[in-house]
């Protein structure tokens, strides 16, 4: 505010001239640095200065208000880092806030709606695709070129969401991958572990398969004494995600090379019945309990594992549980494929930070999302004890706030995992492949259909939404997801 | 507009020869908003139905591609749609049936005057008052595993009872229906007596005078009586159930699977979680025209009752 | 034959309906007594019927932000279902949109009720193309006026939602409004226009008077539906708009679980007004509720 008088001497032409300036300066330094990406000089370190530097440049002489549309409860994250955004730029942040269940849906409306109530969105990254396609979405690539330094995606532990058909469309903030827990106490109990050795043969400890895990979840269950097997989630939102993790560690792709559904192939029935039959050894709120109702559960004690995220942990690791410093951790079991051990954890959700085309300062958006995902920032926002985003950098697993919320052990099972992670079904029409797989597979869990009938069904209306989608575009999709998955599962999935 | 028509017209007799031009201005308010709310958007739906428009289409809903009936074809096979129409009809019989028999029952009760009558029915009535959100959320919280109604039935049984009603594909219809019988069976009983209260007395009197026995009287005389209220009520209620969303929404939103899905559920999550516009749109164009033919045939009885 | 009845009878009949009276309050019992647990005892088996350690905590969350952050930070372990959103936008939204709409529905309906009552408007069959607004499902409106209000950029707006709720109000309102003139001999607004008082006059003189109590009764009654609607708040909104019945269902997701405490604080004080009216115009709500076809 004390800055107006100031900023209103300045002319026009000194604006443009400045801006000139820059932008020679922009170009010779690239040239000099021969960044292949022609940004300036903007480093991992110092990508925030740079881009709320540039914010209001671009801004200056107006007054600007960016509204964010941010799914209930990551007001924690955001304000933080915009509050000093604000401070830095004096760009005005505004934000609007819808439950977090619904927020895809309500930027495909504004989509239809075109009302330019936000410039920025929050939503959940598997619904970006869609919301791409929509034309929603601002393709980002000439702005990274101008603006990205050069590690800043490879410096991100998991950024296969933020591409589409090869184009940028957001950065990734939020680190949800799968991670399991386990009660220590269980797992080191020396009578426990006897008992399990004589009867499988093998060790009890934190398991490496889902064979493994199924095995201990049944041998732990004795609803008699009050002891359960796991709280892993049953309810039709969870469901398939246990499915996918459990499908991919046999070794193979939810799609051919030419889009055909192999979900219902041996792997995928055998995925099928194998999470059926664990569903004895869960809990008995397991089919009706969501998130916060799982946490609870859990927190309990009397449940030898469960799966969740970093915001499982957060709430593990407070004093409203009874299991704080007395879980194990591991990444989500992985199976055996042509004898060597192949782990898929499960990038399930997470949000990113996207610029809708509807917004009249794209470009200031941009830097926002820049700005906000920058390693430094990103930090602040992740350290929030109000949030819940979860670390997705380097630089969050070095940061002693954050270890403090989550513990040193979680935090290397974490940062293993979000770089291993697997991603969801990034098509278009990612809701409705999943719903029909999640209807289906809580139709075979409660006894409805047979295993092999729910996913050949399944499939079925897979090849059905692939038409309808139009199979020529999933395709040229598909590939390229296929192209960006990691490393270290890319080659050993078929 | 309309005052001056009124300067230039008006008279003692201006009912028969003039009252035209003002009584059409007065209804053109009410007219408009209708047509605006109402028609304009059935026309849309008209359009939409013939194409398959996504908002992920990439192209503006005016200008998608025309598919003929293709939607309507793939509706017929589409068993989620068949079985949330068929669901719908269900529920639609048992709640409004079930709400009869009980308000009759309970009318029966209300028939003398005694000392906290007046109390009675305005705590047996408060159910049709609450905001259906909330009652919707109440019955979410009595039927959850570990809510009051398990509870009950743990003490009843003697042994600790969690069931999941609303993760049941059977059972968690259940509770949506309870959650809608509680909340209007109020109003049937409301109706039910105000139409007892209204019966011509001497009848009844006559009735017992020549011996008749109570339960003679109720079938013979007072149910025939009251069979014009009781067909509005069961009309009106019929009509307001079909459109079934509040509980189902709160309550399962359709889950688990599609067990609960009526067709406003259906056709909700259909436009507003996989945004298939142009299908909905099909679906829409579909229930319109049933329930507006239905309507229009059975609109004679209130018609006639209507005096 | 009432008097016939035994003893015993009656016993049975007194306690069949402290019965019912028990069964229609006990959900709304429930509601209010969870609004005042502690977030321990929401989901705590078994369940707490009446809490001993009563706190206004839920309130607190649903009225100020703030205690939501707190509350989410310190007692949940940051969980990701807390709304941050304070319900009295919730409720200034609700009343702008709901007085509003009110309004215009019975002034338009008074209007449309006076004009076929005198006049014979339209004709005979006219009032109930009025009462098929009522017979459409909502939803399968709302689809193609999510379209309609993007291209007249109406989407998440006030006067969206007010136009919205006015059409589908029209047909209580006409019918109700109706019955209420129907009452009045039309004699006497011909007397008054005798004495040299236009049509309009006389109606406004003669008539609206005699049927004030009966359009408040239909203002209310229209008042607790709109601010009860829930599917058109649902989906013509986009954030910007918040009403009360969207933001009671905004303490829920598919994902994460229920804040059965909150919930409940904000079910309570939702549904308070719906209530009072209620009762208000208790003795016209069957000729509402049957758009004028019963009355009492």
């Amino acid at each position: 505010m004390t800055k107006r008088p100031g900023m209103l001497d300045i002319t026009r032409r000194t604006v443009l001239k400045s801006g000139a300036a820059a932008a020679m300066l922009g170009g010779a330094g690239s040239f000099l640095l021969a960044r292949p990406n022609g940004a300036r000089a903007a480093t991992l370190e110092n990508v925030h200065i740079e881009a709320a530097a540039k914010a209001k440049e671009l801004a200056q002489g107006r007054s600007v208000v960016l509204t964010i549309l941010e799914p209930s409860g990551s007001l924690g994250n955001v304000k933080p880092v915009a509050d000093k955004w604000t401070e830095e730029t004096g760009i005005q942040v505004k934000y609007v806030e819808v439950p977090l269940g619904e927020i895809n849906q309500k930027i495909l409306l504004e989509a239809v709606s075109k009302t330019g109530a936000f410039d920025i969105a929050l939503p959940a990254t598997f619904g970006v695709p869609d919301l791409v396609e929509s034309g929603i979405l601002v393709n980002l690539d000439q702005y990274a070129q101008k603006y990205e330094p050069e590690d800043f995606q490879k410096d991100a532990l998991y950024t296969i969401g933020d591409y589409y058909k090869g184009s940028l469309y957001g950065y990734q903030t939020d680190g949800d991958t799968y991670v399991m827990f386990y009660l220590k106490d269980w797992l080191d109990n020396p009578d426990e572990q006897k008992a399990f050795a004589d009867k499988n043969g093998y060790e009890l400890k934190v398991p490496e398969t889902w064979q493994q895990l199924d095995a201990m979840m049944a041998h732990f269950n004795r609803p008699d004494k009050g002891m359960f097997g796991g709280a892993l989630y049953r309810t039709q939102f969870f469901i398939a995600w246990e499915w996918w993790v459990r499908f991919h560690a046999k070794g193979f792709y939810p799609f051919d090379d030419d889009m055909n559904p192999q979900i219902n192939n041996e792997a995928g029935v055998a995925a099928v019945e194998e999470l059926v039959a664990a569903s004895k050894h869960l809990y008995p709120g397991a089919r009706t309990n969501g998130l916060f109702e799982n946490f609870e559960a859990f927190g309990q004690g009397d449940k030898f594992c469960n799966i969740g995220w970093g915001g499982t942990q957060k709430y593990l690791n407070s004093e409203k549980s009874k299991v704080r410093g007395k879980l194990a951790f591991g990444p989500t079991p992985g199976g055996m494929v042509k004898d060597s051990l192949l782990q898929t954890p499960y990038f399930n959700w997470g949000w990113n930070y996207v610029v809708s085309s509807v917004s009249r300062e794209p470009e200031l958006a941009y830097l926002f999302t820049l700005y906000a995902c920058s390693p430094t920032m990103s930090t602040i926002a992740v350290r929030d004890p109000g949030g819940y985003f979860d670390p997705f950098r380097g630089a969050h697993y070095k940061d002693s706030e954050i270890a403090k919320t989550y513990t040193e052990e979680f935090l290397v099972v974490h940062e293993a995992s979000m770089r291993g992670s697997i991603p969801d079904l990034y098509l278009k029409g990612q809701g409705e492949y999943f719903d029909i797989l999640r209807v289906n597979l809580q139709a075979a869990d409660v006894g409805e259909k047979s295993p092999k009938d729910a996913i050949d069904e399944t499939a079925q209306a897979w090849e059905r939404i692939t038409r309808r989608m139009g199979k020529r575009s999933q395709l040229v999709q598909w590939k390229f997801l296929k192209s960006i998955y990691p490393e270290t599962v890319r080659d050993r999935l078929v | 507009m309309s005052t001056e028509a009124v300067q230039r017209h008006s008279g003692p007799d201006a009912r028969k020869g003039w009252g035209i031009p003002i009584g059409l201005a007065s209804v053109l308010p009410a007219q408009i908003t209708v047509l605006f709310v109402v028609l304009m958007p059935t026309l849309i739906v008209i359009w939409l139905s013939l194409t398959d428009w996504q908002p992920t289409a990439g192209v503006p809903w005016y200008r998608a591609e025309f598919i003929w009936l293709w939607n309507f074809y793939d509706l017929w096979y589409d068993e989620r749609f068949l079985n949330s129409v068929v669901r719908t009809v269900f529920v639609v019989a048992v709640c409004v049936g079930i709400e009869l028999l009980l308000a009759l029952a309970l009318a029966l009760l209300f028939l003398d005057e005694w000392p906290w009558r007046k109390l009675a029915v305005s705590v047996i009535i408060l159910p049709m008052m609450i905001v259906p959100v909330d009652a919707a959320n109440a019955f979410f919280m009595l039927f959850n595993e570990r809510g009051p109604i398990n509870h009950l039935i743990s003490v009843v049984a003697g042994r600790p009872y969690e069931f999941s009603w609303l993760s049941h594909p059977l059972w968690a219809l259940i509770p949506i229906m309870l959650a809608e019988i509680w909340q209007w069976t109020p109003l049937m009983f409301l109706l039910v007596l105000t139409g007892f209260m209204n019966l011509p007395e001497n009848q009844v009197r006559a009735a017992l005078a020549l011996g008749a026995s109570p339960p003679r009287i109720l079938f013979r005389i007072m149910l025939p009586l009251l069979l014009p209220v009781i067909v509005v009520a069961l009309l009106i209620r019929s009509i307001e159930t079909f459109k079934i969303f509040d509980p189902v929404y709160i309550l399962t939103r359709g889950g688990p699977g599609a067990a609960t899905e009526t067709i406003s559920m259906f056709m909700y999550n259909g436009a507003f979680v996989y945004f298939r516009i142009g299908y909905i749109a099909a679906a829409a164009l579909i229930v319109l025209v049933l329930v507006v033919s239905i309507c229009m045939a059975l609109a004679r009885p209130i018609k006639r009752f209507q005096g | 034959m009432v008097r016939q009845t035994s003893r015993i009878g009656l016993i049975l009949r007194r306690f069949a309906v402290a019965f019912a009276m028990l069964i229609a309050f006990f959900p709304i019992f429930w509601l209010i007594s969870t609004s005042f647990k502690p977030y321990d005892e929401w989901a705590q088996w078994p369940p707490v019927w009446v809490t001993e350690r009563p706190t206004l905590q839920n309130y607190r969350i649903v009225f100020a932000p703030d205690a939501a952050r707190e509350f989410a930070a310190t007692q949940a372990g940051s969980l990701d279902y807390k709304v941050s959103g304070s319900a009295w936008k919730a409720f200034g939204d609700s009343t702008i949109i709901s007085v509003s709409a009110t309004i215009l529905s019975v002034a338009f309906g008074t209007l449309a009720a006076w004009a076929m009552v005198r006049f014979g408007t339209g004709g005979e069959n006219y009032p109930f193309q009025f009462l098929t607004v009522r017979m459409f499902p909502p939803i399968a409106v709302v689809v193609p006026m999510v379209v309609l209000f993007s291209v007249l950029r109406m989407s998440d707006t006030y006067l969206g939602l007010i136009i919205a709720y006015t059409a589908f109000t029209l047909p209580f309102s006409i019918w109700m409004i109706r019955s209420f003139i129907e009452e009045v001999p039309s004699e006497l607004e011909g007397a008054a226009m005798i004495g040299g008082m236009t049509r309009l006059q006389a109606f406004r003189s003669v008539t609206l008077p005699l049927v004030k109590g009966g359009l408040l009764a239909t203002a209310l009654f229209i008042f607790i539906l709109n601010w009860s609607e829930f599917l058109f708040a649902l989906t013509l909104t986009a954030g910007d708009v918040v009403t009360v019945t969207v933001q009671v269902a905004n303490y829920v997701s598919a994902s994460s679980g229920k804040l059965y405490g909150v919930q409940a604080a904000m079910g309570t004080v939702s549904t308070l007004p719906v209530i009072f009216f209620g009762y208000v115009i208790q003795r016209h709500l069957v000729r509402g509720l049957t758009f004028g076809a019963i009355k009492r």
